[in-house]
């Protein structure tokens, strides 16, 4: 699936971080995430208004344990589409 | 840089579970040179069985070890035992730095842990093929022991010796075959003929089994009680990364196999998968209530912790955490769970399915494939009991089964169980997402998402066993010089991996993380053995009993 956006997500132990250029997002939960996501988009006027835009969220896997790494190599990737 | 698995082809360099698909198919095709008559796999150091008296009266390393050389790579001969141990040590050293360089890890330090756990993995080898421990006695001394004496133990496999005593007898004019009976100084004649019969006043008769569990011991006690010593080897102990190429070499075993009992092999194929389906079905939703209305753990520890108990361990506790998109401490407290739990069923296991069911072997072995979690600890588990069960049925019946069915029975339950993590993910996937979080319109999940959790060493391990296959059916008459090739990688070189694993898995386990683990450990405990094994013992007897392995030719 094409996205028209791309972020890295990552959590730091208490909150979901996405960040990719100069959009960086955070939340508690992925739905703040992704409301943060909403509205640094907007601020950001790469997009038009009221266009709608996919993004696409990859995490980061470096940042689990490097001990556990070996069991397993993904964790998830997920899209979401917003509207601007 | 971040690591993210976006296109199908990222992962191939730098995760383990590729580069156990790369050292397997570089030995695999380097093995199949000797069809040319080529012989690049020769050096591979084997283990020799020796007895301590007779190496104390004349030191040797050539006692302990040899080459693995094929009839093409006599040159190897040349090496010696220890000249075979260095070259293995310069290969394998050179070649997992190279994949620890492209899977990020700390280089130097991989490269110091790794050498000490090769050194500890051969010392503890070399122990456990002292002829006190490991030899069992020739068939002779089992069946006819008031003629040959019950003390005769052969430090090559039984069916050799019993072999090398009657051609003895026949040079002597005595054919046992044609139901002639030798006396008794006749038959102590032949054994002194014997090259590999001995005479002892005691031996275990553990077979292989006992390297393995020295292994073990070795490192559980280094993980355990010389932690300092255990983080300074922590790097190079990747005890999956270790098994995954094992299981790739052991496609090439399979494969050969395969060639004498393909529809054995395939019906055990067959099983496996349905059996493991069956038992999915059964254990998650089981665990998974247990969870939410016994322990009440929220939504996403319980689905995390089933998928962990009753799928297969770490892996699917990662996969299920990341398909309900859980935080990912969840998973980690998890897998500290899982891997010491695998630990205690693997030292538990072997001996009790070995104990209680003697005539079940691919029962036991398919049982242990769906029971122990990881697949570190389930080949290690099922390695065990390969050899335990063989030796165990040689000892009170005299008959030889064919090694290594029983661990294929194990490990194709979990390869199965392996490949159903992807598409079980992604089902919970669907579900979180669609049903839990409600939010349909606004998320997408992408079906690349089951190819980024397919256990990528399977591939190896299919193209290892199709390819012989292959061969006996398109090239038969090349069989014979494959095998040659095969043979010094389907077992001296995948047995070194196993070893490695062994001790690898011990270094990595501390039983101390199981403090402060509460209501998660109760849990774990009771539906992994009031659950999980019964379970999985009834599947592994409904789709596998009946099933023997081959009796040993030979």
């Amino acid at each position: 699936m094409k996205a028209d956006v791309e972020l890295n997500l990552v959590h730091d132990g208490d909150n979901w971080i996405a960040r990719g250029g100069e959009v960086v997002a955070v939340g508690e939960t992925l739905h703040e995430v992704d409301e943060n996501v909403t509205h640094a988009l907007r601020d950001s006027g790469v997009f038009p208004s009221g266009s709608s835009v996919t993004v696409f969220m990859g995490f980061d896997f470096d940042t689990i344990p490097t001990w556990l790494r070996q069991y397993h190599a993904h964790y998830f990737n997920r899209y979401i589409t917003v509207n601007l | 840089m971040a690591t993210v698995n976006r296109k199908w082809t990222d992962g191939m360099l730098h995760t383990e579970d590729w580069w156990a698909v790369w050292l397997g198919l570089i030995m695999f095709f380097a093995g199949l040179l000797t069809i040319w008559g080529v012989d690049i796999v020769g050096w591979m150091t084997k283990t020799k069985t020796w007895e301590w008296g007779k190496l104390w009266s004349d030191p040797s390393f050539n006692k302990l070890l040899s080459a693995a050389h094929s009839k093409e790579g006599q040159t190897y001969a040349g090496l010696g035992g220890l000249g075979s141990l260095l070259v293995t040590y310069v290969v394998f050293t050179t070649l997992t730095c190279i994949g620890a360089y492209f899977q990020k890890l700390d280089v130097k330090k991989f490269f110091m842990g790794f050498t000490c756990i090769f050194f500890i993995t051969w010392a503890a080898w070399i122990i456990g093929h002292e002829a006190h421990f490991k030899a069992l006695k020739t068939g002779q001394s089992i069946t006819q022991s008031e003629i040959y004496g019950d003390n005769v133990f052969c430090t090559t496999k039984v069916n050799k010796c019993s072999a090398q005593i009657n051609k003895a007898l026949k040079g002597m004019g005595i054919d046992v075959m044609a139901g002639q009976v030798p006396t008794k100084e006749q038959a102590a004649a032949a054994v002194d003929k014997s090259k590999n019969a001995i005479r002892m006043s005691w031996g275990w008769q553990l077979g292989g089994g006992f390297s393995y569990m020295l292994a073990l011991a070795v490192g559980l006690i280094i993980g355990n009680f010389f932690k300092g010593f255990a983080n300074f080897l922590r790097e190079g102990a990747k005890p999956e990364w270790f098994i995954k190429t094992a299981i790739v070499y052991l496609g090439i075993k399979l494969g050969l196999m395969s060639m004498k009992a393909t529809g054995f092999a395939l019906e055990l194929a067959l099983a496996g998968a349905a059996a493991t389906f069956v038992a999915y079905l059964l254990f998650w939703p089981i665990v998974y209530a247990m969870g939410r209305k016994i322990f009440k753990l929220r939504r996403d520890a319980s689905a995390v912790l089933s998928s962990g108990i009753s799928i297969c361990g770490v892996s699917a506790s990662i996969a299920t955490a990341g398909a309900i998109r859980a935080k990912p401490i969840l998973p980690i407290a998890v897998s500290m769970l899982i891997v010491v739990f695998a630990m205690i069923e693997l030292v538990a296991l072997p001996t009790f399915y070995a104990a209680v069911a003697p005539d079940q072997p691919i029962v036991n072995g398919a049982a242990m494939g769906m029971t122990v979690k990881t697949d570190g600890a389930d080949a290690a588990a099922g390695a065990i009991l390969d050899e335990m069960m063989v030796a165990n049925h040689y000892r009170t019946t005299g008959e030889t089964w064919e090694a290594d069915w029983i661990l294929s029975a194990a490990i194709l339950t979990k390869i199965w169980i392996d490949v159903f993590i992807g598409v079980w993910a992604f089902v919970l996937a669907l579900i979180w997402v669609y049903k839990v979080e409600r939010k349909p319109d606004q998320q997408h999940v992408g079906a690349s998402e089951i190819w980024f959790r397919f256990p990528k060493f399977v591939i190896g391990y299919f193209i290892a066993w199709l390819f012989y296959v292959a061969i006996a059916v398109w090239f038969p008459d090349a069989i014979k010089a494959a095998s040659s090739g095969a043979g010094v990688v389907q077992s001296p070189m995948r047995k070194m991996m196993f070893m490695l694993t062994f001790v690898a898995i011990g270094v990595i386990t501390d039983f101390a993380k199981l403090k402060g683990m509460g209501r998660l450990t109760v849990l774990y405990a009771i539906a992994l053995f009031a659950v999980i094994a019964p379970i999985a013992y009834v599947v592994a007897w409904i789709f596998h009993h009946g099933m023997m392995p081959p009796l040993a030719s030979g």
